[in-house]
């Protein structure tokens, strides 16, 4: 367990250093990003002043070892924009991405998982090819046009809920809905997947056969077995959230980090849109490594056959 | 505002813990009876106090000396004076200076007025009208401003009401950018530093800050004891809300009073929607079609006169802008010093740029069209498709903007064909437009003409205003000739706004609350 878990671990760490990498060159070698700071009416003298001052007259190699250097400080240096530490501008924003990504999760295994299971135990009826209408146009349609659809029905037909921003629960319920809905249909087939598979088991037939509900195999029995898949799923869906939330942010007016990022891309505040590429990148790695762990704890026969 | 549907909901949640009974159905039907209710009632009160404006975004900075990006720029005038300003007319008056003298070529002369307090009560001086000038002009505190500014040499205090503003050389546009440049106050500046000044900022203007939610929204609250007229609303909340489609949304329910940056296809389909209309006026800026005179194809004058001819300006005014916009002649807008409509453009004529694309033995010439996400991709498709009807193979080369601004600022060799771009120096003057687009060694210019050259330094550097007219009507003429750009249309700022709202937008995109009103 303990190697397995340690090799997870040296992975991981190299794919943080492939991002930090990448990352790096794509900021750096895609133009010259003092171009993106001075004003347009700027003369060369202080274009040449501020590439000078930012440091990026440097060997791109210099700027990359004072690149990593300056992170190992956990320093990301300054917002040119803003004229803050570019973590501190991030991190205030973080809690309302955790808060939406927390109400879209909500959403997404509240309604996925139940649907997956009424479409497992009601295979071929009508109640299914009815869900599997509802879990489809959930995946399919995008974030945007649900948002907007949501803000147009909800909040300027019937006003029932804000149009956008943030201020209580009303304002959470929208952009949740909106975000949730794909990985809502990911849980809805994953978990009628894995019933299914488990339904088919001698087990089953056995519980049946002593007189046990449909009902009380699936509750009891099933839904524990089936659930190991789900919770990888669950994992790697935080990842995907957090970075759906870029569109849905902007949507709905809603203050994370997505928002911020557009924002930040818009304003050509580099720093700032490079804290939020890593923030978004460790979450992935860090999910799918506790989700690696999580599956050999929960099923000891992953271990085993390794 | 916001937070009186919330009370709202506690209170009935608060009675339901004590009910404890199997009520839960009920309440909650209640509780979102009681907030459909109480959500527009809240907003219908609150909206002759408490002006909303939707924002695309949030301020990047408060302090009127750092970034001017136009939704910082938006609110933080509100909360700051000038020297001078223009009026509703776009005329510049006077404002915190009562009168300017000219005492020579270079030195002009300004009395303050004495009756004016910041908003934590001091007064403000001359010293705080030298400070604020000199603290931007300073090249340790890196403005993104300072080359609006970095023609004035230096600030001095003559008495408590009176500053004397020398400049490097006789500059003409010294006014016009003066209406942009925020008088801060020295001694509160100092004592906080320029980080806690920009978090917490304190101006002379009619509106004070309450509360700065990065990201969120920035509210105001009149400011008692303004030495002007008193503002009407009591208060004003900027929101940032990124999406068109949300902003138009909120004016709709009435969560905002006015909204900003409505594209032209929105405009047309909010005309005519009950409760709302659209404010739009014509602006100081100008949609250009730049083109390599140093570079590529485009290096053959025939050439670049046959771009002119191809381009048909009142089409992309029709279906693109949809009437909010309107063609032009030369580089230049209406309200901005030095527009001529002496100067002729080419009419839209796409025999003749074929003929000359023959003569030139240019036919079938690749374009690069330079481009990037920031710009109106519709716009550089229709130019593409128009100038390819007359014989060009255009091709759009679409870039991230850091390599847009290299490719377009760097060697001409490599500067592509043509690009569009969208220009205000928010000074409305022709200086801050064809000096940094056309000037040979500017950043932008792919092109060199010693005569231009020569006459747009004159006009610089002359307070002669008639001189100076004569000199950008010659310039603009040499331009016409040599086409290293021409104009497409001007710019017209749109505003989605409750039909209550009483304000008439200005040429110059600035948005005080102080002018408007409620019916």
């Amino acid at each position: 367990m303990l190697r397995y878990a340690t090799n997870r671990l040296i992975q991981a760490v190299i794919a943080i250093f492939g991002v930090l990498t990448i990352v790096f060159v794509v900021m750096h070698l895609s133009g010259d990003p003092t171009l993106l700071l001075v004003p347009q009416g700027a003369s060369p003298e202080m274009i040449a002043e501020l590439r000078h001052q930012l440091g990026f007259d440097q060997p791109i190699f210099v700027q990359y070892l004072e690149y990593l250097k300056g992170l190992a400080h956990f320093d990301f240096g300054m917002s040119v924009v803003q004229r803050a530490p570019a973590i501190d501008i991030v991190m205030s924003r973080l809690p309302y991405t955790i808060e939406l990504a927390a109400g879209a999760l909500v959403v997404a295994i509240g309604v996925g998982i139940p649907v997956g299971i009424l479409m497992a135990t009601r295979r071929g009826g009508f109640l299914e090819r009815l869900l599997a209408a509802f879990v489809l146009t959930g995946q399919s349609i995008p974030t945007f046009l649900s948002g907007i659809l949501l803000i147009f029905v909800f909040a300027v037909k019937l006003r029932w809920l804000p149009t956008s921003g943030i201020g209580g629960w009303q304002a959470l319920v929208m952009p949740s809905i909106a975000l949730g809905a794909i990985s809502m249909s990911t849980f809805a087939r994953m978990v009628r997947i894995s019933m299914l598979d488990e339904l088919g088991k001698d087990y089953v037939r056995a519980g049946l056969a002593r007189g046990l509900s449909l009902g009380s195999v699936v509750f009891r029995h099933v839904l524990r077995n089936a659930s190991i898949p789900v919770i990888t799923i669950a994992a790697l869906e935080i990842g995907n959230l957090l970075a759906g939330a870029v569109i849905i942010e902007t949507v709905f007016a809603w203050p994370g980090i997505g928002q911020l990022a557009i924002q930040s891309i818009q304003s050509r505040d580099f720093l700032v849109v490079q804290v939020i590429v890593l923030l978004i990148s460790f979450t992935y790695i860090a999910t799918s490594v506790l989700a690696d762990v999580v599956y050999v704890v929960v099923d000891p026969r992953i271990r085993l056959a390794r | 505002m916001q937070e009186e549907p919330e009370t709202a909901s506690a209170g009935i949640h608060g009675r339901k813990k004590k009910e404890k009974g199997n009520m839960l159905k009920r309440l909650v039907t209640a509780s979102a009876l009681a907030l459909t209710l109480a959500a527009p009632a809240a907003h219908a009160q609150a909206a002759k106090d408490t002006l909303t404006i939707d924002l695309p975004q949030d301020a990047a900075t408060l302090d009127p000396q750092l970034q001017w990006n136009t939704d910082s720029y938006t609110i933080y005038r509100n909360i700051f004076d000038n020297l001078v300003t223009r009026d509703s007319s776009g005329k510049i008056v006077p404002q915190i200076a009562t009168a300017w003298k000219y005492t020579d070529d270079k030195t002009i002369d300004f009395t303050i007025r004495s009756d004016v307090k910041f908003q934590d009560g001091s007064k403000l001086t001359a010293d705080d009208v030298a400070f604020s000038i000199k603290r931007i002009i300073d090249p340790k505190f890196k403005s993104p401003q300072l080359s609006q500014f970095d023609q004035i040499a230096d600030a001095e205090v003559v008495s408590p009401t009176e500053v004397k503003v020398t400049t490097k050389s006789p500059y003409p546009a010294l006014l016009a950018q003066l209406v942009k440049l925020s008088i801060v106050p020295k001694a509160y500046v100092e004592k906080v530093g320029d980080q806690q000044f920009n978090a917490k900022p304190i101006g002379s203007g009619p509106y004070a800050l309450v509360n700065w939610q990065h990201g969120i929204q920035t509210t105001l609250k009149a400011n008692p004891d303004y030495w002007g007229k008193k503002p009407e609303f009591k208060s004003v909340v900027f929101r940032a809300v990124p999406d068109v489609s949300t902003r138009i949304a909120d004016l709709r329910t009435g969560k905002a009073d006015l909204i900003t940056e409505v594209p032209p296809d929105q405009a047309i389909n909010l005309k005519g929607a009950s409760g709302l209309k659209i404010l739009s006026v014509p602006t100081e800026r100008v949609g250009y079609l730049y083109i390599n005179a140093q570079g590529g194809p485009t290096k053959d004058l025939k050439v670049r006169q046959a771009i002119a001819y191809a381009i048909d300006k009142q089409g992309l005014v029709d279906s693109l802008l949809q009437g909010y916009g309107k063609p032009v002649s030369i580089l230049g807008a209406e309200p901005v010093f030095g527009y001529t409509d002496k100067v002729k453009g080419y009419p839209f004529d796409p025999d003749k740029a074929k003929a000359l694309l023959k003569e030139a033995g240019a036919e079938g010439a690749k374009l690069e069209f330079l481009t990037s996400p920031a710009y109106d991709q519709t716009q550089v498709q229709a130019i593409q498709q128009m100038l390819n009807d007359v014989g060009f193979n255009t091709q759009i080369v679409m870039l991230d903007q850091a390599t847009f601004l290299k490719r377009r600022q760097g060697d001409a060799a490599d500067a592509g064909s043509v690009a569009i771009g969208r220009w205000s120096c928010a000074c409305q003057d022709a200086d801050g437009i064809i000096f940094p687009l056309f000037h040979t060694g500017s950043t932008w210019a792919k092109y060199s003409n010693p005569k231009f050259d020569a006459l747009v330094e004159d006009a610089r550097s002359t307070l002669d205003k008639a001189k100076r007219m004569d000199d950008y009507s010659k310039a603009y003429e040499i331009l016409r000739e040599d086409v290293p750009g021409i104009g497409l249309y001007q710019v017209y700022a749109i505003y989605g706004a409750s039909s209550h709202l009483q304000w008439k937008p200005t040429a110059n995109e600035s948005m005080f609350v102080d002018r408007m009103s409620w019916k």
